[in-house]
């Protein structure tokens, strides 16, 4: 078998996790890398905890092993402390930065710092990434996810699986109002 | 959607339940219906999709899955190759005629693809539908993964042609909600226009018991040699060196689980792969002959151990005594769905060679749950706070038996409004059983507009026929919301988009004989409080069942609507000098759209309210605002809006 680069994507329903996945999954294909994507669909999308799971290259099987993913991308602190065991240690997180609160009455969650810190305790690598707030600010409030993948492609993590001319051309090809995508996604890319 | 009409020769992302709609219409399927049910739904919204493009197939959905797969027995007796689709539980709804129509087979093609859910992401349970495959004598064609999706989906109708007999297609959570790329090829454009003709075969169609008993000689026959034939069928074979002493068979998405675990730890030269995509019958002439060589079997699978089992049956008869591994006494889990852990730590031990699990990052904080809840605006919300108020006011103990829908997510705090939950229709049906029983407490049936055509309606006529007193509550938001907004016969859209008749549920309930009926404005509260309250005292007094329909569109749909409509929603904001940060909006109520600011008072976050005006009802102290006065239009759209 050959390789495999393991991409967790985690936040909460509603937040463009599963288009995100589906931008990476064209941007494979144009890239010609082979890649399987497991999804969450249904009742955990109203508001509720999710996971995909992005496996680039060689796989076979679409589920990433607990303590084997390479990366993730978390659009919400606390889920990506929730789902932190499916990486290996050392791996890179990058996180938003905003809390979202789950509503549920009378609960206070942890706060972003307590949760990195916790998260660097357990072994990974964390990048803050305030995507939701840049999003808004660059005039596209619903494009956190896209910022996110701007800002992890930055750091050269996907380099030899996918690079950011597939990933435009995959935003082109599926997200509504690609042109504004795009632009976000160039501007985290510069920005991460 | 539009992938699934790619142009042929085409290499495409596709979730695999769309790569099976692909399939069936590059077989030329005709006729497909369905009942929409996760992990089943995007098969149809796909083929529905194509079908409104292209002028075919015939796409429905049918009010409920036996409906939608006596549907298909008919399509495919009158000779067009169809499809039913439903999710696992759905094929018990569809059981009586499922266990008649491999008795008769059939003239063209039935597929029934099963979407079984291990792991129960959206279900009330794990059932391994290829079971229903040994029981009611029906062949099972299973996907190694999302990867062979459109292949199987063909590979089905093919077999069911070639012995013109149903074929189940069973896929799982993994396999319909994985997206991969997907090679195309062309559509059937001639066979999905497809028109039939029934031809009479009276000792066939008519199962009456003594064209029954003749058909079942033939069944059981036939069967044996739909076995054999299996044995070569092109999604089984066997890859790895033939003198291995370890056998692994992956069945289904099994397969990708065994292959990927034996290149894990190094093993793909010293174990032999059986891949089987034919869990049903099993093949014995494929087992037996890899079996006598081997010394130990490893049998991965997702679901119960339903290949694991058939292998330990025919081995018994050939008299083979090897070592078998599976779910049966493990090492791999038999709840929960297969997962890449499991199966290499599984296999490494059954072959003896060391595997070491990572030592994943555990963070130690603890984590609130993020349970889903109901949407911003949700008419729901009103409605359980209205229905609760009402129960106090008229000193009712309720029973709320609940049912199978967004509702459903009113048994989490701050309502637990929902004391039963177990199938579609289960909530009138529980009721009936309570009402009878139950002293001092009135069961409130809480019931979804779809659900209610689903299996709502014959457990109403029961509650009529033998007085039954309770109050049934039908939310009407307009659509079938939890499985992704699909119309239903009360809406007026067919699956194709094209108009449909819409049923008034008042009008059904009244039909039925239920003598007390209202309707009410999901959103008004007070309304609501009121109308309940009178209901649950007619209830009291009469002792019949009485019925509330809470109408008012799903605010997700409604939002849809306006948009296509170009109609803009006002949000609602919160006056400060009058919050008293008492917490009810947030507590009591639990908006996901407010929160508490850290003085305690009352924040509305813009981008999730959807201007549906219910806090500004709730509220003690005049609180909340919209920013501007709503449009007449919105307030029409809240309440009317349908699926397009
Ligand atoms: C037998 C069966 N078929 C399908 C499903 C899938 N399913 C779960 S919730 C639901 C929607 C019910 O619609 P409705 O009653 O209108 O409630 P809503 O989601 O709109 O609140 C469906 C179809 C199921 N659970 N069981
Ligand atoms: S999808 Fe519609 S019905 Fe379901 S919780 Fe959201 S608003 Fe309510």
């Amino acid at each position: 078998m050959g390789r495999v680069l393991n991409l967790v994507l985690a936040g909460v329903g509603g937040q463009g996790i599963v288009s995100l996945a589906n931008v990476i999954a064209n941007a494979a294909l144009h890239r010609g890398t082979n890649v399987v994507v497991a999804e969450t669909h249904g009742l955990s999308q109203r508001g509720g905890s999710v996971i995909v799971h992005v496996r680039l290259g060689d796989a076979e099987a679409p589920l990433i092993p607990v303590g084997e993913g390479d990366i993730m991308i978390a659009l919400d602190p606390l889920e990506a402390a929730r789902y932190a065991h499916y990486l290996k240690q050392g791996a890179l997180a990058y996180v938003e930065q905003k809390v979202t609160p789950p509503p549920l009455p009378g609960v206070k969650p942890p706060s972003t710092e307590e949760v990195v810190r916790s998260l660097e305790e357990a072994g990974l690598r964390v990048r803050v990434v305030p995507a939701i707030r840049r999003a808004q600010e660059l005039g596209n409030p619903l494009g956190a996810n896209v910022y996110m993948l701007g800002a992890a492609m930055a750091s050269g993590v996907f380099d030899g699986y996918l690079g950011p001319e597939d990933v435009e051309a995959a935003i082109k090809l599926v997200l509504k109002k690609p042109e504004k995508n795009i632009r976000l996604f160039r501007a985290a890319l510069a920005e991460g | 959607m539009k992938e699934v009409l790619a142009p042929p020769g085409s290499r495409v992302i596709m979730l695999g339940n769309v790569a099976i709609a692909r399939g069936a219409l590059e077989y030329g399927v005709a006729f497909a219906s369905a009942y929409p049910g996760t992990p089943s739904t995007e098969i149809t919204e796909a083929l529905s999709y194509a079908s409104r493009l292209l002028g075919a197939p015939y796409v429905e959905w049918s009010s409920n899955e036996k409906v939608a797969l006596e549907g298909a027995i008919g399509a495919a007796l009158a000779g067009v190759p169809a499809m039913a689709s439903m999710k696992h539980v759905g094929v018990n709804v569809a059981a009586d005629p499922l266990f008649s129509v491999g008795y008769m087979g059939v003239p063209a093609s039935l597929v029934i693809v099963s979407a079984d859910d291990p792991g129960m992401w959206s279900s009330q349970n794990e059932q391994d539908n290829r079971i229903y495959g040994i029981h009611a004598y029906i062949p099972v064609v299973e996907p190694a993964g999302a990867q062979e999706a459109k292949r199987a989906v063909i590979e089905a109708f093919k077999l069911s042609e070639k012995w013109g007999h149903p074929v189940i297609l069973r896929s799982t959570t993994r396999i319909g909600h994985t997206r991969v790329p997907v090679e195309t090829g062309e559509i059937n454009l001639e066979g999905i226009k497809r028109k039939g003709k029934f031809e009479k075969n009276t000792e066939r169609y008519t199962l009456v018991p003594a064209h029954a008993r003749k058909l079942r000689e033939e069944l059981v026959e036939k069967w044996e040699r739909i076995r054999e034939d299996l044995a070569s069928h092109p999604l089984n074979w066997v890859e790895g060196p033939e003198d291995a002493k370890l056998l692994v068979v992956g069945a289904g998405l099994g397969y990708r689980y065994a292959k990927e675990a034996l290149a894990r730890l190094g093993l793909e030269d010293k174990a032999r792969l059986l891949k089987i995509g034919t869990p049903v019958p099993l093949p014995r002439k494929l087992i037996v002959e890899e079996a006598s060589r081997a010394d130990k079997i490893f049998v991965v699978e997702e679901g119960d151990p339903v290949v694991e089992s058939q292998i330990k049956e025919a081995l018994y008869d050939e008299k083979i005594i090897v070592d078998i591994h599976g779910k049966e006494k493990g090492p791999i889990r038999r709840t929960g769905e297969l997962t890449l852990d499991n199966v290499t730590a599984g296999l490494a031990r059954v072959a003896g060679v060391p595997y070491e699990a990572p030592q994943p990052p555990r963070p130690r904080i603890s984590l609130p749950p993020r349970p889903p809840v109901l949407c911003a605006g949700c008419p729901y919300r009103a409605v359980f706070y209205a229905l609760r108020r009402a129960v106090g006011k008229a000193r009712v103990r309720p029973i709320y038996n609940g049912d199978i829908g967004c509702y459903s997510l009113g048994v989490n705090p701050p309502f637990q409004m929902q004391d039963t939950i177990v199938e579609m229709g289960g909530s009138i049906g529980l009721a009936n059983g309570m009402s009878h029983t139950v002293e001092g407490q009135i069961p409130i049936a809480i019931i979804g507009d779809s659900t209610f055509f689903h299996a709502g309606l014959p457990g109403l006529a029961n509650a009529v026929y033998n007085r039954a007193p309770m109050l049934v509550v039908v939310l009407d938001n307009r659509t079938t919301a939890m499985t992704g907004h699909q119309p239903h016969p009360g809406i007026g859209v067919t699956a194709r988009g094209e108009p449909g008749y819409s049923i008034d549920i008042v009008d059904a309930a009244r039909g039925l004989g239920v003598e007390y009926v209202k309707v009410i404005d999901a959103f008004n509260i007070k309304e609501g409080e009121e109308e309940f309250y009178k209901a649950l005292e007619y209830v009291k007094k009469e002792g019949k069942p009485a019925l509330v329909v809470a109408r008012g569109a799903c605010i997700l749909l409604a939002i849809a609507n306006a948009r296509r409509m170009g109609v803009k929603y006002t949000v609602y904001t919160v006056d400060l000098d009058k919050c008293t940060a008492c917490g009810l909006c947030y507590k009591a109520f639990n908006c996901p759209a407010i929160y508490p600011g850290d003085d305690g008072k009352a924040r509305i976050d813009p981008l999730l309210c959807t201007g549906c005006g219910e806090c500004a009802q709730i509220c003690p102290f005049d609180a909340f605002h919209p920013v501007e006065e709503p449009p007449e239009e919105w307030l029409r759209i809240m309440r009317t809006a349908k699926p397009m």
